[in-house]
């Protein structure tokens, strides 16, 4: 089998934005070659595009060739888009690994986005009753994320004694780290007390808990070790290994609301592939779609023992100087969640932070991780990169 | 609205936060027959005993597609509760309350609790099954279009009598 590169990535301005789907993944793929200028749309063999909402916010399906044509992209290898809502971006990057691989690509851009912001805003938030089980959790009016991480954030507290300051401080950091990052959606510090005081969305989660709505989108290039040495002069990123893994889907199913049992399996999963364990992971972009997300994805990926979440942030452990850094771009709290683009900027922040070119880096980060989780906590996609010593 | 003018009123199914529940549309339509008539019911496997909720047409352990019908609980304790005062989305009112309630041993559900006011549910109460009205479809039925009543449920306090 192959080796398989990152060698490219980038990301356009996320947020609020006066723009179409298609014309972020335009900025989002020129941003991706402004990256490394050795590789041109000519040399991409394949295309991968990661999109959930493209049917229900933009009326778009057979979204790839419709990219690829504006991205300038003639695919012969594989022309495809991959979904899998939240974790689409990993999706995307996993199913080009694999192809490049088996030897079926060779260099593969992975591109994701959406544009969520509709002319009247109720109608995204309408459409993520599609995004649960539409017949048993949506018609319950359970769509919207904040009600079942609200329920996650109690039962953790009431388990393991952690504190709403500790999910604070989650928010704190990530809004800090997305300072110096101009792509993403706040540039904003918030102190405590701020986070504190934010007004309740659902009790115990307040504003800064929750990470916003997003139009934004993201591009990264895979490609086989013998392309990717023709085609950067960076350090060489190595995806070295993945796993996903799901265990249910509607919320009656789920087995454990605060330990998660897939998060746990794709990630003994990715370990076991890349030949590491959780303490050889120097960086990591973790899905903090919620603050409570964070602290339980430190204890599920092996960073800290279970329960000790709260108090791995409290201490710094998840910080510059600390255990693991994570969310070091600022993570979905700071730069927002377009979707199908999640992914793919947490591996272009691993991207960068291996090669020693990231705006907050970790000092010779050598391995790195990235963790997508995606609808009722249904699902948990996790990639480990790495660079040769 | 243009918008509004171009469909003429017409039924949009890919908005329609409720299931369908006519049998041309849905093989599980059983089990909105029996919540109109109060029941809350799920499907057993004949072959292995499987009984997985949501229903189903095939068992998700052996795939044998010999099932029945039985009954769960239409009564629960109240395991936690969350409260959403802001951001519901349209077709529900606020506070939407949510609970996850314990179906006496046999089903963890994570229900929309309604006739319960902010602040008034708490962990160990007892909550019991309420079956409403949700609009009806218009389905095409040759040229004709019928109306298909259908149901939906959430749970309720049960109140200290």
């Amino acid at each position: 089998m192959r080796k398989v590169c990152i060698i490219a990535g980038g990301m356009c301005k996320w947020g609020v934005r006066n723009a179409s789907q298609r014309d972020l993944f335009q900025e989002a793929a020129r941003a991706c070659f402004l990256d490394n200028p050795n590789v041109t749309n000519k040399d991409v063999d394949g295309i991968i595009v990661s999109s959930a909402y493209t049917e229900r916010c933009s009326f778009q399906t057979h979204l790839a060739p419709l990219v690829a044509e504006h991205v300038g992209i003639k695919p012969r290898s594989v022309c495809m888009r991959v979904e899998l809502l939240c974790a689409s971006g990993s999706s995307g990057i996993i199913t080009a690994y694999g192809l490049i691989k088996a030897g079926v690509a060779d260099v593969v851009m992975v591109i994701g986005g959406e544009k969520l912001y509709m002319p009247q805003k109720w109608e995204v938030f309408y459409s993520e009753m599609a995004s649960v089980d539409h017949d048993w959790d949506g018609a319950q009016g359970l769509g919207l994320p904040p009600a079942a991480f609200a329920m996650v954030a109690k039962q953790h507290m009431k388990k393991y004694g952690t504190t709403e300051e500790q999910m604070a401080m989650v928010s704190v950091k990530n809004r800090r780290n997305g300072l110096n990052n101009p792509n993403g959606q706040f540039q904003e510090p918030i102190d405590l007390a701020t986070a504190m005081n934010a007004k309740v969305i659902v009790r115990p989660m307040k504003l800064y808990d929750c990470c916003p709505i997003t139009d934004g989108a993201a591009a990264v290039i895979l490609a086989s070790e013998e392309k990717a040495k023709q085609l950067t002069d960076k350090p060489l990123v190595y995806i070295m290994g993945s796993g996903q893994a799901s265990v249910h889907n509607m919320s009656a199913n789920m087995p454990d609301w605060t330990t998660w049992v897939a998060l746990k399996t794709a990630a003994q999963q990715a370990y076991k592939a890349a030949g590491l364990t959780p303490s050889h992971i120097h960086v990591a972009q973790t899905h903090d779609c919620f603050t409570i997300s964070e602290i339980i994805e430190y204890e599920d990926l092996g960073f800290c023992e279970k329960g000790e979440g709260g108090r791995f942030i409290q201490d710094g452990q998840s910080d510059f100087g600390g255990k693991v850094p994570v969310n070091t771009d600022g993570g979905l709290l700071s730069c927002g969640h377009p979707f199908g683009a999640t992914g793919i900027r947490q591996a272009i922040e691993i991207m960068r932070q291996l090669r020693g070119d990231a705006v907050r880096q970790v000092e010779g980060a050598q391995f790195g991780l990235t963790h997508n989780l995606s609808g009722f906590i249904a699902a948990h996609t996790v990639v480990i990169y790495g660079r040769e010593a | 609205m243009q918008s509004m003018d171009l469909f003429q009123g017409k039924y949009i199914a890919t908005m329609d936060l409720y299931p369908q529940q006519a049998p041309e549309f849905n093989r599980i339509y059983p089990f909105y027959q029996h919540l109109k008539e109060g029941r809350f019911t799920t499907t057993k496997c004949k072959k292995c005993g499987a009984r997985p909720f949501p229903p189903r047409v095939v068992c998700p352990e052996c795939m044998s597609d010999e099932l029945e019908w039985v009954d769960l609980p239409t009564e629960g304790t109240v395991l936690v509760v969350t409260e959403e005062e802001v951001g519901v989305p349209l077709g529900f009112e606020t506070p939407l309350i949510h609970a996850l309630v314990d179906l006496d041993g046999q089903l963890r559900l994570f229900t929309r609790i309604v006739n319960a006011k902010m602040g008034e549910l708490k962990e160990g109460d007892r909550v019991k099954l309420h079956v409403f009205k949700v609009p009806p479809v218009p389905m095409e039925k040759g040229r004709e279009v019928v109306e298909v009543e259908r149901y939906y449920y959430a749970f309720e306090p049960v109140k200290a009598s």
